[in-house]
């Protein structure tokens, strides 16, 4: 019999498949065209989401890798990694979607304004990350780690960047100025996109846990062995 | 207590410093190389960009400069922890007893002072082969202020990542790959500045105050960062151990134990 918590990623996914299909449903035909981009502003409901996606998982690695580093946990060490992992496929979306946006809207897939470079840079560093831990050597783990604490640190500053450094990109209070149907477009996309990297990144992340464990054994097999 | 633990760790870092300027001194091999590798770097940029007319090299310039600083110092860095790792005196300086955040500023310290070194032939290079550039020799003081902070951020980070690579026996190749995305917010705030110094922008002291908050938190996070990262963390402690350093404790302030 099942153990309760390996039921959570199925639920996961059962709840993310129906929301999924209405979000997107509701984005292209029930959701009214905005005044001044028209139809490219549908892209909004993807690009929105996947960016928010993407600072979440980077804060999230950031907060895991901090507390690898303080206390040593293989646990904190595989949930670093795998929210990274998905932080990089929601900015890789984002990296897609925006230019195709910007292209419609502003005329230019890419202005280089301060949001979009720092969004860039993130990714770049979640990018460097992967890197890191995937050819670096043992004891690069923990240097890692910093470098997942430092792509946090980067995430109020892409918040901001707009504020500081006035800059062309919508203001950071689009949403709060968007319509109530739209608003009503918005939540189911963004809790289906949620509720799949949630699901995607607890699978991830028991399977780096058990992938240590096997290697512990395997070590002790040898020693036993020798 | 805190009070005297700064003096402690101030006191520490100055005598490391020293101890890796006198080291510098001797042969003055990172001051050389970087300044050779700037001149080489100017020259190359010069002869790319010398055909420009002025109002094209004006956005031009902060790039050059903080490019150049980005190059120069991840070969420092590079270079700095080689000889390092060469002669195994990181292991000594971590079994050494001496604050491990104090290893950290006298680190970074040398560092930015070989970068500043670097800069200080950079900047009026720049100055000289792009008009564009005659506002550094004009505002001297501003354009000082812009290279020290961009500089101490560069370094903030560059020492806790090259010292990492070099303690963990990393591969070389790494730290570029890391330095640059991580450095690009303290590069692009460099390149705001500038621009901003060479428009002749009102909110130049603005630009450079965030610039100083940045360097603050950089610092922060990398002095916080470099002995986990160096030499791990503590084992967590068991709840039995914790129960007993508890109970040590509170004997010690001459209190009950707990039940």
């Amino acid at each position: 019999m099942k153990r309760k918590s390996e039921l959570v990623v199925p639920l996961l996914f059962l709840a993310a498949a129906p929301l999924a299909v209405y979000s997107v449903q509701r984005v292209f035909l029930h959701t009214p065209n905005e005044r001044t981009m028209g139809t490219a502003f549908k892209i909004f409901f993807f690009h929105v989401p996947m960016g928010w996606l993407c600072m979440l998982m980077a804060v999230i690695s950031g907060v895991a890798a901090y507390v690898q580093l303080r206390r040593r946990s293989r646990t904190a060490a595989a949930v670093a990694l795998a929210s990274a992992e998905i932080g990089f496929l929601g900015g890789l979306g984002v990296m897609l979607t925006g230019p195709i946006w910007g292209h419609a809207t502003w005329g230019t897939p890419w202005t280089g304004d301060a949001r979009q470079v720092t969004t860039a840079l993130l990714w770049l560093v979640i990018a460097a990350y992967l890197l890191l831990r995937h050819f670096g050597q043992h004891a690069s783990e923990r240097l890692a780690a910093a470098l997942a604490i430092f792509g946090a640190v980067n995430v109020p500053l892409i918040y901001y960047a707009v504020k500081l450094w006035k800059t062309t990109h919508p203001t950071t209070g689009v949403v709060a100025k968007l319509p109530p149907e739209m608003w009503a477009t918005f939540w189911p996309g963004l809790g289906a996109l949620l509720l799949v990297s949630f699901g995607l990144f607890a699978i991830r992340a028991r399977q780096l846990v058990l992938a240590g464990e096997l290697d512990d054994a395997y070590v002790r097999l040898e020693d036993s062995r020798a | 207590m805190l009070h005297l633990a700064r003096v402690r760790v101030l006191r520490q870092s100055l005598l490391l410093l020293r101890s890796e300027l006198r080291q510098e001194l001797r042969d003055l091999e990172l001051v050389l190389t970087s300044t050779f590798f700037t001149l080489v770097v100017l020259g190359m940029f010069y002869l790319s960009f010398a055909a420009l007319e002025k109002k094209h090299t004006l956005p031009a310039v902060p790039g050059l400069l903080w490019l150049t600083v980005a190059f120069v110092g991840s070969i420092t860095l590079t270079r700095a922890f080689d000889r390092e790792r060469e002669a195994d005196t990181l292991r000594a300086l971590l079994v050494a007893p001496v604050e491990r955040t104090a290893i950290y500023v006298a680190k970074a310290g040398s560092t930015l002072l070989v970068l500043l070194v670097c800069c200080a032939l950079l900047v009026p290079g720049l100055a000289s082969m792009f008009p564009a550039g005659q506002v550094f020799l004009d505002m001297p003081l501003e354009t000082a202020t812009l290279v020290v902070l961009g500089c101490l951020g560069y370094v903030a980070i560059g020492t806790l990542f090259a010292a990492g690579l070099a303690g963990g026996g990393g591969k070389n190749m790494l730290l570029a790959v890391i330095l640059y995305p991580v450095t690009t917010p303290v590069l692009m705030f460099g390149l705001v500045t500038t621009r901003a110094l060479l428009d002749n922008n009102p909110n130049l002291p603005s630009y450079l105050g965030q610039m100083a908050a940045l360097d603050v938190i950089l610092l922060g996070v990398g002095a916080l960062l470099f002995e986990p990262v160096l030499v791990g963390a503590a084992p967590a402690r068991t709840a039995q151990a914790a129960r007993q350093h508890a109970r040590e404790r509170l004997r010690a302030a001459g209190r009950e134990e707990p039940r």
